[in-house]
């Protein structure tokens, strides 16, 4: 039925085999080390741009090699996987265009990339995974990928940083484990599927199957910065720009939200767990952590703090859009997915410009950085103003598919909550944009004339995500957005 | 239909502002602001109504379209952004930040002219927002402490607003099971949706208690801007509850009372509020306020009875007609008299402003008059209960009206506006002209542009002239008050007596010359007679003429006296008979 079976596997596999050439090749070969990254970035997009058409086509990939006796290891691509991995293949290409330019005389760059590109790998993985079992191997590979990506910088901060992330995690991990674990005993699979697997379970044993989301969500809730467990996000964003925009816009955070879709579409099935009555305290969590976040940003005056706690906020949309159960909060979660991505990802890569091209660091400093470095502001003004939830920007869609959900699922406490989530956004971000742009640059301050000299490898990319943020929204009723994939993955999860 | 029209335009002004941004095309696009709405113009006037285009693949689904009742709202303000947009390039040519005023004009620009076209409630909340967002700039334009306040003011309502309007759309939407607008007009919105349409649109509309942002962003704006924010984007608001509130379909009693209660209340706090001003285009402003109120007391009534909506519609949209123009040439004008460096000039600005003053006041057989008697005429379907109360509220609002006109033109003198730097007055004189006659001749264009809806206009009566004059009277007053009181009441009585004085003094002086003239002529007749008589020896003549007058008379009265005794001895003979 396929003409090309292993191509999930070729997927994973360009980023995977890449990573260890990264690691073997001297610091000196820059000019290599750059076309390797590149090319294979740009022959997974390929790849992926080829699956996608397939699996739009109706055609399902599946891969299974037995580890143990009713153990798989499994690949899958279905309409939500290539959701996830188009998007980590088009951030990929971008923030390894980025990283190259932000890192271009550092040290240890065989290192960064090598790792960088395992990382890239393990996330392909997780969208790809077909059960549980194999999600937990690439979460937990991801865990360990980024974990030097963190401690990069190597001074003290970065190092207690990453004491902390990997502490979160590893933590996290091994609930994932325990999680596991007790669905192979109570349901005797892993396997995603559509509709869930735990049917039976939740009729027979509802407090089993009760604890078992409870542990699989906490589990997850960690990576996806769910409160309580999202202090480790805003310390972790020590890290080098690229990863920081890697991390919020694709890597960890999404595998965590990810993880929760998988879990509550395709391991409960979304009318099982709305049975079992959890769904309704999941979108609970999910909206403190939206006004949390966002409260917490507020008074942050480092700008990659306050974009920190701003990805707590805003990742908890995708959570709360899936809890909501209504196939339209869920296109908006789907859809924020990506638009999340798009944006958050646009402002880290500013954010680095900023701290790049002209030593900003810090929300106090920005008087008159719009004069200074046009470009990136404007990048950052789209990404800002798409966060608030301005149309035509990708964040507006989201949000109307979130209120419309709500509204359909009989919750009107959800408009309430978009509304404070984006006074709250306003307060944060507006600021940030009127000192960008209308106020003077103090004389002696950071921003002061000479013009910074940043390469076209950093002042390209911001630019191309925020274009997307534009293109998102603008076009979202055109074939193959991201808005338009969601409605098709919906229709598949509830089986419509 | 095709979309290409409707993307012209309102993607002229887009694209001005993006070559605004390339510093080699800036001196062309400055020329081409005042013509960035002639595509909108255009469309409304020429194409053939109604006219629908949509793009499926943009945003949501893009629907953009042209009826009777917007059509007439891109003419007007399209008009008005083409004379701000005129003026705007003279008064920024030496500002130091004319580039960024010229990019958010323009974004603003395509904001507002975007939502009068479109169709759907995602895209008009995008053209709305990118109106109101842009607009922050205009206000913070010159980055004095008051416009920095005035600045954050705006954005905290905007932001109000936009929230409302997400929530109050979201909800809609939900219910109609559409995002078209026609079809949440169609639709029985639940309402808690429609109060927060009120809201999000109030803001814009300044309706009271969400006006406070307007008249401090009206008065720091620079005036080209302020022009088209209380002429243009202010009515956004009334179009808004127009397009998307289902009036005339459903009846919200309690919606419509409270939005008429805050409308009377509006139009007469507003002037109180407005008169305490020392600054002529917060005034202004407080006046656009005012006017508003008149406007939230049409949608009222439209909302309590949707029965009497087609009747009120028509007004509204002419009273939206007069007051952009009105309220455009008096902000322009404002320009213009700062502009003005002599006397002779700022007075014959004055006397220009008088006009628009006028027309906004309600002077007989002015737009506003019309407006007005026809809204009360059009009122006259709806509640029977608030009907004399608003006819009451209508008339005197022109007294009101006419009072903050009169505080506006006596401000101009006291508080002369200035202007960041010298500025061409021909430029900025021209627009004002051009819109205080368009201003002056809306009446007699109305018909021709709005055909079928101008007929509630031309029905109606004239208004009265007294509230003008009452609003006249009680300002003149009103200002002989304030200079008594200034100056003392003593000094005041002696100023008000002192033309009597002078008169006194005048007369005095005059009677004291005359006596003068008539003493000197009293000592120069004799003489002069003498002299005469001298020559003419009449002295003599006359004493000899006295001598025989005298002799004459005296012989007359002897031979009467002798005639009177008869003589004895001579019996029976007469004394005629004597010699």
């Amino acid at each position: 039925m396929t003409d090309a079976p292993l191509l999930p596997l070729f997927i994973l596999l360009t980023s995977l085999l890449a990573s260890p050439v990264l690691f073997a090749l001297p610091e000196r070969a820059a000019r290599l080390r750059t076309a390797i990254n590149l090319g294979m970035a740009g022959v997974k997009l390929a790849l992926v741009a080829w699956l996608s058409l397939k699996v739009a086509q109706g055609v399902i990939y599946d891969l299974r090699f037995e580890v143990l006796p009713g153990l798989e290891f499994k690949l899958q691509a279905d309409p939500l996987a290539i959701l996830f991995i188009a998007l980590s293949a088009v951030l990929w290409l971008i923030t390894t265009v980025y990283s190259v330019g932000y890192l271009e005389h550092g040290p240890h760059r065989a290192r960064f990339f090598g790792f960088f590109s395992l990382c890239v790998a393990a996330t392909v993985g997780i969208a790809m995974s077909g059960n549980l079992f194999t999600f937990l191997l690439f979460y937990e590979l991801l865990t360990l990928a980024t974990y030097p990506l963190v401690i990069h910088r190597g001074n003290a901060e970065a190092l207690r940083a990453g004491r902390i992330y990997l502490i979160y995690t590893l933590a996290g991990g091994l609930v994932l484990l325990l999680g596991t674990l007790g669905l192979w005993v109570l349901a005797g699979t892993t396997d995603f599927v559509p509709g869930g697997v735990l049917a039976d379970v939740v009729a027979q044993n509802p407090r089993a199957a009760q604890a078992l989301f409870v542990v699989l969500i906490g589990a997850l809730g960690v990576k996806a910065a769910l409160v309580p467990f999202h202090a480790w996000l805003p310390i972790a964003m020590v890290a080098p720009a690229p990863v920081s925009a890697l991390l919020h816009a694709v890597a960890v955070v999404k595998a965590g939200a990810f993880g929760i879709m998988r879990v509550v579409y395709e391991v409960f099935g979304i009318e099982t767990a709305q049975a079992l009555g959890v769904t309704a305290p999941l979108a609970m969590l999910a909206a403190v952590t939206i006004l949390y976040g966002s409260l917490r940003a507020i008074t942050q005056d480092d700008i990659k703090k306050r974009l920190a706690y701003s990805t707590v906020s805003q990742v908890s949309y995708i959570t709360l859009g899936v809890a909501l159960a209504s196939p339209i909060a869920a296109v908006g979660a789907l859809a924020h997915l990506i638009h999340q991505g798009l944006m958050k990802i646009t402002m880290f890569m500013a954010a680095g410009n900023l701290a790049e091209g002209l030593g900003v660091k810090r929300v106090s400093q920005m008087d008159g950085v719009g004069r200074a470095m046009p470009g990136t502001m404007l990048a950052f003004t789209l990404a800002a103003l798409a966060m608030i939830g301005l149309p035509p920007l990708a964040g507006f869609v989201s949000k109307w598919y979130l209120a419309q959900g709500g509204l359909a699922a009989g919750q009107a406490w959800v408009i309430a909550l978009l509304l404070g989530s984006s006074l709250l956004n306003a307060i944060y971000f507006l600021p940030m944009l009127h000192r960008a742009w209308f106020r003077d640059a103090a004389p002696e301050g950071a921003g002061a004339p000479g013009r910074p000299r940043i390469g076209w490898m950093l002042a390209a990319p911001p630019v191309t995500t925020a274009v997307l943020v534009l293109v998102a929204g603008g076009f979202a009723n055109a074939p193959f957005s991201p808005l338009e994939w969601t409605r098709f993955i919906v229709a598949i999860e509830y089986q419509e | 239909m095709s979309l290409f029209p409707f993307l012209t335009a309102f993607g002229l002004p887009m694209v001005l502002a993006l070559s605004l941004t390339v510093p080699q095309g800036r001196a062309l696009v400055w020329r081409m602001i005042p013509f960035a709405p002639l595509p909108a113009l255009a469309l409304a006037l020429l194409a053939e109504l109604p006219l629908n285009a949509q793009a499926d693949w943009l945003i949501l689904g893009l629907h953009l379209g042209l009826n009777d009742v917007s059509r007439l709202f891109v003419i007007f303000t399209g008009l008005l952004w083409c004379a701000a947009g005129a003026s705007a390039r003279h008064w920024m040519r030496d500002d130091p930040r004319a580039t960024s005023f010229g990019v958010m004009f323009l974004l603003a620009q395509t904001g507002n002219l975007g939502l009068l076209l479109a169709q759907d409630a995602l895209s008009f909340y995008a053209f709305f927002a990118l109106m109101s967002f842009a607009s922050y700039g205009l206000v913070l334009h010159n980055r004095e402490a008051q416009a920095q306040g005035a600045a954050r003011l705006y954005i905290s309502f905007v932001i109000l607003g936009e929230l409302a309007l997400f929530a109050g759309l979201a909800l809609g939407a939900a219910q109609a099971g559409s995002f078209l607008l026609a079809d949440l007009r169609g639709t029985e919105l639940p309402d808690m949706a429609v109060s927060l349409l009120i809201v999000g649109f109030g803001v814009k509309l300044g309706i009271m208690p969400l006006h406070f942002w307007l008249p401090p962003a009206h008065g720091a704006a620079p005036v080209p801007a302020s022009a088209v924010l209380s002429g243009a984007m202010i009515k956004a608001g009334l179009f808004g509850m127009m397009a998307v509130l289902p009036l005339g379909n459903v009846a919200y009693a309690d919606h419509g009372t409270v939005l008429m209660a805050a409308g009377m209340v509006t139009i007469f706090a507003a002037l109180l509020l407005g008169v305490q001003q020392s600054n002529p285009k917060a005034t202004l402003g407080y006046s656009s306020v005012s006017q508003m109120g008149i406007m939230a007391l049409g949608l009222g009534a439209g909302l309590m009875v949707p029965a009497a909506w087609a009747a009120i519609l028509p007004v509204l949209v002419f009273l939206a007609a007069h007051h952009a123009l009105a309220k455009g040439a008096l902000f322009l004008g404002t320009g213009a008299f700062a502009a003005q460096s002599g006397f002779a000039g700022k007075l014959a600005v004055t006397l220009a402003l008088l006009l628009p003053a006028c027309v906004l006041a309600g002077v007989p057989a002015s737009s506003g008059s019309l407006g007005k008697e026809a809204l009360k005429a059009a009122l006259a379907a709806g509640s029977s209960v608030w009907l004399p109360w608003l006819r009451v509220a209508l008339t005197l609002s022109g007294v009101a009206t006419t009072l903050l006109m009169a505080r506006y033109v006596a401000l101009l003198w006291l508080h002369p506006p200035k202007t960041p730097h010298p500025i061409t007055p021909e430029g900025v004189l021209l627009p004002f002209l051009a819109l205080a006659a368009a201003s002056l001749g809306l009446p007699l264009v109305w018909p021709l542009l709005a055909q079928t809806l101008a007929s509630p206009i031309l029905e109606g009566a004239s208004g009265a002239f007294w509230p003008v004059a009452l609003g006249g009277a009680l300002a003149s007053g009103v200002a002989v008050y304030a200079y008594a009181q200034r100056i003392g009441p003593a000094l005041f009585v002696s100023h008000l007596t002192a033309p009597f004085r002078a008169f006194g003094a005048r007369v005095g002086s005059i009677m004291t010359a005359r006596r003068r003239a008539a003493r000197r002529l009293g000592h120069a007749v004799p003489k002069a007679l003498g002299s005469t008589a001298t020559s003419w020896r009449l002295g003599q003549t006359a004493i000899a003429g006295l001598i025989a007058l005298t002799l004459t008379v005296e012989m007359r009265a002897s031979l009467h006296l002798e005639a009177a005794i008869p003589p004895a001895p001579q019996q029976g003979q007469p004394s005629s008979q004597a010699p």
